[in-house]
């Protein structure tokens, strides 16, 4: 059932017009790297940095919530939109299930998107000497992101109408602001948890890439966020009102 | 409308609020196998019962009982019900064969394949099956939506306003797919907000007005109910004064109106009245040029009902 689920919505997610803009999104961080590594000579030493950077500021900061955003708040709440998430409710199919096909189906999407652009982001560095397994190290930690941002979303389109305009805020502004600056709430940051995992899979310098967490705490709080988020949807979605938006 | 044994549908004292809003207010009958038309304006609360029945809305009191069982957060009550929405949407990429598909193995039936076949073979949808259901018409969708609600052969089928959009051709084709449905023992309820449609499908209907129960039992009962009430109608005459004074006069006629020349009359024999009125207009050496009735939209009908 829940194959058949996440089938669906990954088709429903890959729609024509949202992949076109997904795609730009993961090209932005791609075409940066590619434009400095011409701009540069074949042995600048400042390769590395530039591409951590890069990866960070565009792919961890940006690109990796926003395609969350887009695609963990459609697989569910653009059913709830269109009314389609009638098929689904009326079917004898636990809500647990539903929850976890969508969110499979939205990790799954957002994932490509995302190593896409790491991969094409680090590529320049591939096979450099110094490379010290940043590109594998952000492979990983934004495929853990993904999954933690899409539950996120997924929760939110269940509770909010609106679910888009608060992920963006949340992304924005907690994310971008308040947890970047105040010390105190740097644990609540999905971003510090994916900036976390790649830290602890690479062997880069402190000068090239470094988060403000360890490695082990970001992925335990990362897996902690993912297991409230969708037992919070799943909770949400058993007590959904079908027409509360219809 | 129950022959003693549980019925299917029971929905007791129920009443659905929306903060002061009130959708629903304290409804209760029950239903048995058969077709049971549920009748009321359009915001009458119709859709808010049915999304109850469905399971979809929780009561903000009273229960709501399907086989038994309440319908809030019974997701096993979908393998007994088929449900069609108002809502004209569907999976728009999805072909009319996929899209019924889809229903069958979300049901986790043993022959999807097959049982898709039948639906759109019962709905008669076979020659456009192969087509994406975002490029269908509205009858057609409904049409592959009603194939989508009975792909799990249910024995209770919920149908919110089925027949909008269809053409008259359509329709028929519907209604004796829902007749030979309910002629095989099952309990089919559907809404909606034109008489005639009640009237040419429903065996017993429930008249829903302003989130209240109206009416209910035998469609012959109720639409005698409606036609039996009051009725008031501009006449029109080469001499209206003299036809008003010949009108009063008659037992069916229970009040006449002239102001400013316009002839108003109350009748509460609807049959007494059209029979006798061109007589006694003979008799006064009147003749009727025009008669409209001012108070036949459904509205003023279901205002008389609740009133009464």
């Amino acid at each position: 059932m829940i194959r058949l689920i996440f089938t669906l919505t990954l088709g429903q997610l890959i729609r024509q017009r949202r992949a076109l803009l997904l795609a730009l999104l993961a090209a932005i961080p791609i075409a940066i790297a590619l434009l400095f590594r011409f701009a540069s000579d074949q042995a600048d030493d400042r390769l590395p940095e530039f591409v951590a950077g890069a990866m960070d500021s565009f792919i961890v900061a940006i690109g990796l919530p926003l395609t969350a955003l887009i695609l963990g708040t459609a697989a569910l709440g653009q059913e709830f939109e269109d009314g389609t998430a009638f098929y689904l409710f009326s079917k004898p199919i636990g809500r647990w299930q539903i929850v976890v096909g969508k969110l499979l189906a939205a990790w799954l999407a957002c994932g490509v998107f995302v190593v896409i652009a790491v991969l094409g982001t680090g590529a320049p560095l591939v096979g450099q000497p110094d490379e010290d397994g940043l590109v594998l190290a952000f492979v990983v930690a934004t495929v853990a992101g993904a999954l933690a941002y899409s539950a996120l979303f997924i929760a939110l389109s269940i509770r909010f109408n609106r679910a888009l305009v608060i992920g963006l805020a949340y992304v924005f502004v907690w994310e971008g602001l308040v947890s970047n600056y105040v010390e105190g709430v740097r644990f609540f940051s999905l971003r510090a948890y994916t900036r976390g995992i790649a830290d602890a899979l690479t062997d880069a310098p402190v000068e090239v890439f470094e988060a403000r967490l360890d490695g082990p705490t970001a992925a335990i709080l990362a897996a902690v966020m993912v297991l409230i988020t969708a037992a919070y949807a799943i909770r949400r979605l058993n007590r959904y009102e079908f027409s509360e938006r219809v | 409308m129950t022959t003693g044994a549980t019925p299917t549908i029971e929905v007791s004292d129920v009443s659905r609020w929306y903060g002061n809003v009130v959708a629903v207010n304290d409804i209760t009958f029950a239903i048995d196998p058969g077709i049971t038309g549920l009748l009321g304006p359009n915001g009458a609360g119709k859709s808010t019962l049915l999304h109850m029945l469905g399971g979809f809305l929780r009561p903000s009191s009273g229960e709501v009982r399907i086989l038994g069982t309440p319908t809030w957060r019974n997701v096993r009550l979908y393998e007994h019900v088929g449900i069609v929405q108002e809502r004209e949407s569907v999976y728009d990429a999805l072909t009319g064969y996929d899209f019924v598909l889809l229903s069958a193995r979300l049901h986790r039936l043993p022959d999807p394949a097959e049982a898709t076949r039948r639906a759109i073979e019962r709905v008669q949808m076979g020659p456009a099956q192969g087509r994406r259901t975002g490029g269908y018409s509205k009858g057609m969708k409904q049409r592959i939506k009603i194939a989508a609600a009975i792909v799990h052969d249910p024995r209770i089928l919920l149908l919110d306003e089925p027949f909008n959009g269809t053409d008259p051709a359509q329709r028929l084709q519907m209604m004796d797919m829902l007749r030979a449905m309910a002629a095989e023992g099952r309990t089919i309820l559907f809404s909606s907000h034109i008489l005639e449609e009640v009237e040419r499908l429903a065996e017993r209907v429930l008249v829903v007005v302003a989130g209240r129960l109206a009416a209910s039992g035998d469609f012959r009962a109720i639409r005698r109910l409606m036609t039996d009430r009051p009725h008031t109608f501009a006449v029109a005459s080469t001499n209206n004064r003299a036809l008003a004074s010949a009108l009063v006069a008659d037992d069916s006629v229970t009040g006449v109106a002239l102001d400013a020349g316009q002839l108003t009359v109350r009748t509460d024999d609807f049959d007494r009245f059209t029979v006798h009125a061109p007589r006694i207009a003979r008799a006064a050496g009147v003749t009727i040029t025009g008669v409209e009735a001012l108070d036949e939209s459904l509205e003023s009908v279901f205002e008389y009902l609740v009133a009464r």
